[in-house]
């Protein structure tokens, strides 16, 4: 990669740059989708089961569409459509069809029955109350292992089990034979849910004369969502038309199509007027995709001095009601056992997945997917085989760790590490955190200390071949184009919306480095499928910064060239000789601004007659290679024995994304997952009582972390360049919620081991670390 | 359906509520039952105050009424008529530069999203109004009080220790 120095010989890139977004949110002039609601708009409100699983008997909307304010109730008869089905292609995966609204049966709390069509929000959810659905409720499906025994959820599968698949090293049974030790265990994950402060919404236009259906969506993916509309609604995707503007949040949440969204959209098609769907909390709490939820049986064979042999798993995933369109339901289970041996040298693996179906919220990609489940679940063991084995937790895993001279390291599971800091960035957590000072067990008020280290690996960046390597053939590549006007300023037009990760800053940053020049003359571009180069997967799994980043990289190198040649033919001199510094050209015999070459590439016939395309627009598609960012959380956590309530005292995260394009942003999605991480370990829970009924409704009972849960976090980074990738990019938004909670278990397990209290599973609750009576 | 059903009578409730938002007079028709929060937005265009709970828990609709940080989801528009109400958009006007606060929020990183960060730019300015030289205990307790699920606070918490030192209070001090 060229990166052109300013005359200090500083970069944009690695720069601690303030957010060019950041001024508008702070103002109150965000645009997010209820922000700006399209004139006319009709407004939308779902009628939901309130059953985990009955059939629908009748839906009476007499009553509603009568009602004050009211349009129209439409209900599955009404919309016939293509049902939203995934696309992937992993033998033995059963493909749950899904449609928009429930015809036959409701397979989970609120799931939509029907959809009320009114002049406002209020006036919506009054005639909501008053459609009539009769329902002949069934048994509820709860228990994932009791799934495989009770009736199928869809008749048509004849099971509950959507995959089974099993795949071992063929030395695994003799390293187990031959082993040492054996450590095993059982673990789980419940469900959580992404919870983004902006819920999901959307705003659907159709024009009747050209046929265009445009959906203003509050979405990660805006070219997947289009293809999901034009497919479900029987629709080229050139008449459909994603338009995405600010969006609170969606850490994967908003990758997938959701059926509701198809629903405004086929609602919008058969009305004259827009119609505004924006969810409230509840309905996102129940009815939004959930993540996460997983029971992971696992056992590692070592030898006597610790060394690790083999590693075995047996990963059962709860997809919930349907596997979902975003990426099925091997979201979860299949990738935890691809990630199984994650930063550590394991010569033998096996694995057994299954996904099963229930009566609750689909499961759909959560930050961090099915790597946070294995990830808990193996650290936790770690931890288990340390105390037996009499070791340090820090030393066994220091002995185990891929080595730098392991590197590249291709595990067992089919995962090549292209570089990295495994050891180091362990040495450096557990030396924040003073590892070596903390003793287990009761402190002077009683409490119990616990110390817990997770070093992790991340697949980053996804292109195809990433995707490939950690789960199925996948199109994860995107086109990106870069403009410049004759003022000299820059326009980088991208697929890739943001939804906080700060893409306005960092994506300008980037191109800034090749032109040598501010960042600030760069203008990112994006969220409208109609204007922007395609992006096949959209802001997900840590790609944008290395698959936008590097199809930047290259498209602005492009563009240098093209400058080179008008600066060239301005100044007199070979092209070649051109370099940019300070936004300029610069050549031994003179130099000429951005501004000026921009305007005479325009203007200046000179430069038409002597170059045959003078013009400054280039393109660049990158599909990138594979590429793992590491790094290692540690945390110190106090436990009241008492309460069990758990206190995260300390803390540090050391991450290595390879090149760091804006430090402060890695900070921010580092500090974010770490957050999201406690919560997933200590607080959240998403989980669904024995009647098959959703226990979190509303922020009362999904507890996010606060300010007072979380301590001062000490953050470090190490850079390993991506051999690779273009300029040596890593994605990295997940790694801190991969490994946050396998810290604050093992920091749970390794305080309240003395009582002798186990942890088995996240989220860990108080009433579980109270010492048992004697 | 009958001129008694709740519905048609809802439907012919309009009351009028006369506030000052951000030192202007405003005058709003909403239903008896909307929600300042709503109102704010839906009648005065003020959409920087987001709702993201409409239960009073996550906080992201906070605005100052009569001096006081309030949850403008939990207040009836009616019950804020007479009242002096100032929202994210008062804390600096377009072209002005940036408030304290709001310069020290992107200073520090303390959005991502930038949904939540409304109305807790208005919790701090309520905080910071009557209070001088918090410590970072006091501020993760206030801060407590609003949810983000985008930055993990730490951003937040010295974004609210830098306003502290910077903001100038001194009386005639813009919004202060
Ligand atoms: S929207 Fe008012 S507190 Fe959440
Ligand atoms: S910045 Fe996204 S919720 Fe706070």
């Amino acid at each position: 990669m060229i990166v052109v120095r300013d005359a200090d010989g500083n970069s944009s890139l690695g720069a601690r740059l303030p957010r060019f977004e950041d001024g508008r949110l702070l103002r109150g002039r965000g645009r997010f989708i209820a922000d700006d609601p399209p004139a006319r708009c009709l407004h939308v409100a779902f009628v939901r089961s309130p059953h985990p699983h009955a059939l629908i008997e009748d839906v009476d909307v007499t009553r509603a569409g009568s009602a004050p304010g009211v349009v129209s109730v439409l209900t599955a008869a009404d919309r016939p459509h293509v049902p939203l089905v995934d696309a992937v292609a992993v033998p033995g995966l059963v493909k749950t069809p899904q449609p928009a609204l429930a015809g036959e049966r409701v397979r989970f709390v609120g799931e939509a029955v029907a959809m009320v069509l009114a002049e406002s929000r209020a006036r919506a959810e009054d005639a909501a109350e008053l459609v009539e659905v009769r329902y002949a409720a069934l048994a509820p499906v709860v228990d994932p292992e009791a799934a495989l025994l009770l009736p199928p959820l869809d008749p048509a599968l004849g099971s509950n089990e959507v995959y089974r698949g099993r795949r071992d090293t063929p030395g695994l049974e003799a390293a187990f034979a031959e082993a040492d030790h054996v450590v095993s265990g059982t673990f789980s994950t419940g469900r959580l849910t992404a919870a983004p402060m902006e819920g999901r919404a959307c705003a659907a236009t159709f024009d009747p004369v050209t046929g265009l259906l445009t959906v203003r969506c509050s979405t990660q993916s805006p070219h997947l969502l289009q293809r999901k509309i034009a497919t479900c609604l029987g629709m080229d995707l050139t008449a459909v038309r994603v338009l995405v503007d600010d969006v609170g949040g969606g850490f994967g949440q908003k990758i997938p199509a959701s059926p509701e969204e198809i629903a405004v959209a086929l609602a919008a098609r058969a009305a004259d007027r827009p119609v505004l769907w924006v969810e409230d909390r509840r309905e996102n709490l129940v009815a939004a995709p959930h993540g996460k939820e997983q029971h992971v049986e696992l056992a590692l064979a070592l030898d006597a001095d610790g060394t690790f042999r083999a590693l075995r798993c047996d990963v059962l995933g709860d997809a919930g009601a349907y596997s979902f369109n975003s990426a099925s339901a091997l979201i979860e289970a299949y990738l935890a056992a691809g990630l199984l041996p994650g930063a550590y040298r394991i010569p033998e693996t096996g694995w057994r997945v299954r996904s099963v179906l229930t009566t609750k919220a689909p499961i759909a990609p959560y930050r961090g997917v099915g790597w946070t489940s294995g990830h808990t679940a193996r650290e936790l063991l770690i931890d288990r085989a340390a105390r037996l084995l009499g070791r340090d937790p820090v030393d066994l895993r220091r002995q185990n760790l891929v080595r730098p001279g392991d590197l590249p390291y291709t595990t067992p599971t089919g995962m090549t590490y292209d570089s990295g800091s495994h050891l180091a960035t362990l040495e450096r957590a557990a030396k924040l955190v003073d590892a070596a000072d903390v003793v287990a067990g009761p402190t002077a008020d009683g409490r119990c200390r616990g110390f817990g280290i997770s070093p992790y690996v991340e697949p980053s960046g996804w292109g195809s071949a990433g995707a490939a390597e950690s789960s199925w053939s996948f199109a994860s590549h995107d086109s990106v184009r870069v403009e410049m006007a004759a003022s000299g300023a820059v326009t980088a037009v991208v697929g890739t919306p943001s939804q906080g990760q700060g893409h306005t800053t960092t994506l300008a940053q980037l191109v800034a480095s090749v032109l040598a020049c501010d960042p600030r003359r760069v203008r990112v571009v994006t969220g409208d499928t109609a204007g922007t180069p395609l992006s096949t997967a959209g802001t997900r799994a840590s790609r944008v910064a290395t698959v936008i980043g590097g199809a930047l990289l290259q498209a602005t190198e492009r563009l240098a060239a093209k400058l080179a040649l008008v600066a060239g033919h301005l100044l007199g001199v070979d092209p070649a000789e051109i370099s940019f510094r300070d936004g300029r050209a610069v050549a031994a015999s003179g130099s000429i601004g951005l501004a000026e070459i921009a305007t005479a590439a325009v203007a200046d016939p000179s430069v038409r007659a002597a170059l045959p395309e003078p013009d400054l627009t280039a393109t660049a598609f990158y599909d990138p290679p594979a590429t793992y960012s590491n790094g290692c959380v540690a945390v110190v956590v106090e436990v009241d024995p008492g309460t069990g309530r758990v206190d995260v005292v300390d803390a540090a995260v050391v991450e290595d994304c390879g090149t760091v394009i804006n430090p402060m942003v890695v900070d921010g999605q580092t500090l974010g997952a770490f957050a999201q991480g406690v919560g997933a370990a200590l607080y959240e829970d998403a989980g669904y009582g024995a009647d098959g009924s959703p226990r979190a409704t509303s922020f009362a009972d999904y507890l996010l972390p606060t300010a007072r849960c979380l301590p001062r976090v000490a953050l470090e980074h190490l850079e390993s360049p991506a051999p690779h990738t273009r300029g040596g990019i890593k994605g990295m938004g997940e790694s801190a919620m991969i490994a946050t909670p396998g810290a604050v278990a093992c920091a749970v397990a390794a305080a309240v081991a003395p009582l002798g209290v186990t942890v088995t599973h996240i989220p860990i609750r108080p009433d579980e670390l109270v010492a048992p009576e004697e | 359906m009958s001129p008694e059903d709740p519905l048609v009578r809802r439907a012919a409730d309009a009351i009028t509520v006369a506030l000052t938002v951000n030192d202007r007079p405003a005058r709003m028709i909403v239903e008896s039952r909307t929600s300042l929060a709503d109102a704010l937005r839906d009648e005065l265009g003020l959409t920087g105050t987001h709702v993201a709970c409409e239960q009073g828990i996550c906080g992201a609709c906070t605005v100052e009424v009569d001096g006081e940080a309030v949850r403008a989801c939990l207040l009836l528009a009616v019950q804020a008529d007479g009242a002096e109400v100032r929202t994210v958009e008062g804390l600096a006007a377009p072209g002005e530069p940036l408030h304290p606060i709001q310069q020290a929020f992107t200073d520090q990183h303390a959005l991502q999203c930038g949904f939540c960060t409304p109305g807790l730019l208005m919790t701090v300015h309520h905080l910071l109004t009557e209070r001088h030289g918090v410590d970072e205990a006091e501020v993760r307790t206030v801060v407590s009080g609003h949810l983000c699920r985008c930055t993990g606070y730490q951003g937040i918490v010295d974004a609210v220790l830098q306003a502290d030192r910077a903001w100038d209070r001194t009386p005639g001090d813009r919004a202060g």
